[in-house]
């Protein structure tokens, strides 16, 4: 290319020269969390405008209930957050507790909230680990997979697996907790506090961290609730919301904890709101586990819960209630619609079933909160830098299998 | 910026501290596992590869062919084939698993009446086709042999065959010696 200054004057260098850059973001990108792409119109470093673009981990959750009865659903719900899967079972099963009307033990509600604080802790484990390695933090990543390696340990002794735990069922859970399981849950909760101060050791003041994340992607509390946001990220924006204590579900009513809340709502205040959070759900599953009666943990609900495997095999209603629940699902279903959210660790989860009476949904629809942050990301990038786009995505912690469903 | 933040800032006390707990992790022992050569223990009641438990009276397969197991899957991936034998018994032709399709979720083992399938703690097994995932009966017999044989195989289901009542131990105790007295 020749450069003299008759280039230089020409009408067609100075169009060329002030196009903007259009960057796209992933699918395959490791720092959106999953297959979330993103296109970005760059002016210089500058974001002018960023589109999310979804739907590429659809899976058709929400069609394949409609062809299951449901007590098969569960293992779907696994997939949709599958960094906390405990939560969305426990959701699911609320939701549908609700639909049937069936009371629960008591003890399966204290046990729910152990496993679903543990889930917790486990999500957020991961979430510090990628949110710190996409920002530049390398050693955080490799401390908070040492913890959340100790919980998934935890979830496999308790029900076989470590990831898709299909753990919960309608009406009480799959199995018991033993002492020893209990033993051990309560050493790690002993040692997780010393845990977090160490990660904060690491990054909470830590210079590079703040400029990376003080200022960044700021959200006001207005603005958060219009858009829709739940979860950590509506609470870094100062709003004290939360669904435990909105409403209450399993044992939270009964145990004593606070909903951190950040003042800025930017990317340093929902950090801050998940760190707080971590001591949190410790003290709960802490409580719950002092707290913890004993009892049957399957509710009384023939018609909508497997019968016992002895009886099954020496009664006669059972074995019939047994061969319908598998084959047909529960038959007695009531009619209508419900709307039950439940409060996982990336926000609101809502379950909305419509049942006509058999033992299928009619229709079973996930308000899920990644879908809605996702949606959030243009508001939060637009105006910042590039590299600020890594850390927005991190900061509202989403994932894609739930987003696309 | 009082002086006490500014001398921090410029002595860099905040990411010392940080480097001093990185140094302090060097010597304390590793937490990793060197996989192929270390390798941990099972955990009892873990979901990995299906097995049709063996009938140890009569040598043959418990299943009896009801087809719950393969009418609770959530993928789908148990076909059973069924047919007529001697005395109008119900003979299980064929039971046959897609191990590809299967989520490992263990309702089929909830849904079996009669405890006749169980997820054995093996996990660990690759192949290079397809055809080698289709667990046919006799494999999955076989796998019940391999992994599930002798007393850990009637633990299996003591421990982990649910739902149950609270004094299951008892109560399946007594149907385990009618189905003896029966034989």
């Amino acid at each position: 290319m020749k450069n003299n200054s008759e280039d230089l004057d020409n009408p067609e260098h100075e169009r060329l020269s002030t196009k903007e850059l259009t960057l796209n973001l992933g699918p395959q990108h490791p720092a959106t969390h999953g297959v979330l792409r993103l296109v970005l119109d760059l002016e210089g470093e500058t974001v002018v405008k960023c589109t999310p673009y979804i739907g590429y981990l659809h899976r058709g959750v929400e069609k394949l209930a409609e062809h299951r009865n449901y007590l098969q659903i569960l293992p779907l719900t696994d997939r949709l957050d599958y960094i906390s899967s405990m939560s969305n079972n426990i959701g699911y099963c609320v939701a549908l507790e609700k639909l049937f009307a069936i009371e629960v033990p008591e003890r399966t509600q204290f046990i729910r909230t152990i496993v679903a604080e543990m889930s917790r802790i486990a999500n957020h484990l991961l979430w510090l680990a990628t949110h710190a390695l996409d920002i530049g933090a390398m050693t955080v990543f490799l401390y908070c997979f040492r913890e959340r390696e100790k919980i998934m340990d935890l979830f496999e002794r308790l029900c076989g697996a470590r990831l898709t735990v299909s753990y919960p069922r309608i009406g009480g859970l799959k199995n018991d907790v033993d002492p020893q399981w209990l033993e051990d849950l309560y050493k790690f909760t002993d040692e997780f506090p010393m845990r977090v101060e160490q990660y904060e050791t690491l990054i909470d003041k830590n210079r590079i961290w703040l400029r990376r994340t003080k200022g960044v992607g700021i959200i006001s509390a207005e603005d958060a609730i219009n858009w829709g946001m739940s979860g950590p990220a509506l609470r870094g924006s100062g709003v004290p919301y939360d669904v435990r204590k909105a409403m209450p579900y399993g044992a939270y009513d009964k145990v004593k904890w606070e909903v951190p809340t950040g003042k800025n709502g930017d990317v340093y205040d929902r950090y801050r709101v998940r760190m707080e959070e971590f001591r949190q759900s410790n003290s709960i599953i802490r409580q719950c586990m002092e707290k913890l009666p004993e009892g049957p943990i399957m509710a009384d609900a023939p018609k909508f819960t497997l019968p016992a495997k002895d009886k099954v095999l020496s009664d006669m209603e059972h074995l019939i209630h047994h061969f319908i629940l598998i084959t047909k699902g529960p038959q007695t279903a009531p009619e209508g619609e419900i709307y039950v959210a439940t409060e996982v660790p990336k926000g609101e989860l809502g379950f909305y079933f419509i049942s006509d009476g058999t033992g299928r949904p009619y229709r079973m629809r996930i308000r899920a909160p990644s879908f809605v942050h996702v949606a959030t990301l243009p508001k939060l990038c637009e105006g910042e830098l590039i590299a600020d786009v890594i850390a927005n995505i991190g900061s509202i912690d989403i994932v894609l299998g739930e987003c696309d469903r | 910026m009082t002086v006490n933040e500014f001398v921090k800032k410029i002595l860099f006390i905040e990411i010392l501290k940080g480097l001093a707990l990185t140094f302090k992790h060097m010597v304390t022992p590793a937490i990793t596992r060197q996989y192929p050569a270390e390798r941990r223990e099972p955990v009892p009641g873990s979901r990995g590869l299906h097995a049709l438990v063996r009938n140890p009276l009569t040598g043959k397969e418990k299943c009896v062919g009801c087809g719950l197991c393969a009418a609770m899957c959530p993928s789908q991936c148990i076909h059973i084939y069924t047919s007529e034998g001697d005395d109008h018994k119900k003979v299980v032709d064929r039971y046959e698993i897609e191990v590809l399709r299967c989520v490992f979720c263990a309702l089929c083992v909830e849904a079996c009446p009669y405890g006749a399938v169980a997820l054995t703690e093996h996990f660990e097994y690759s192949g290079y086709t397809r055809e080698e995932f289709y667990y046919t009966k006799e494999r999955l017999l076989e796998n019940w042999d391999k992994y599930m044989a002798g007393a850990k195989g009637e633990e299996y289901f003591e421990k982990f065959w649910r739902p149950k009542s609270v004094d299951f131990a008892t109560a399946a105790q007594a149907v385990q010696a009618k189905e003896r007295a029966g034989q």
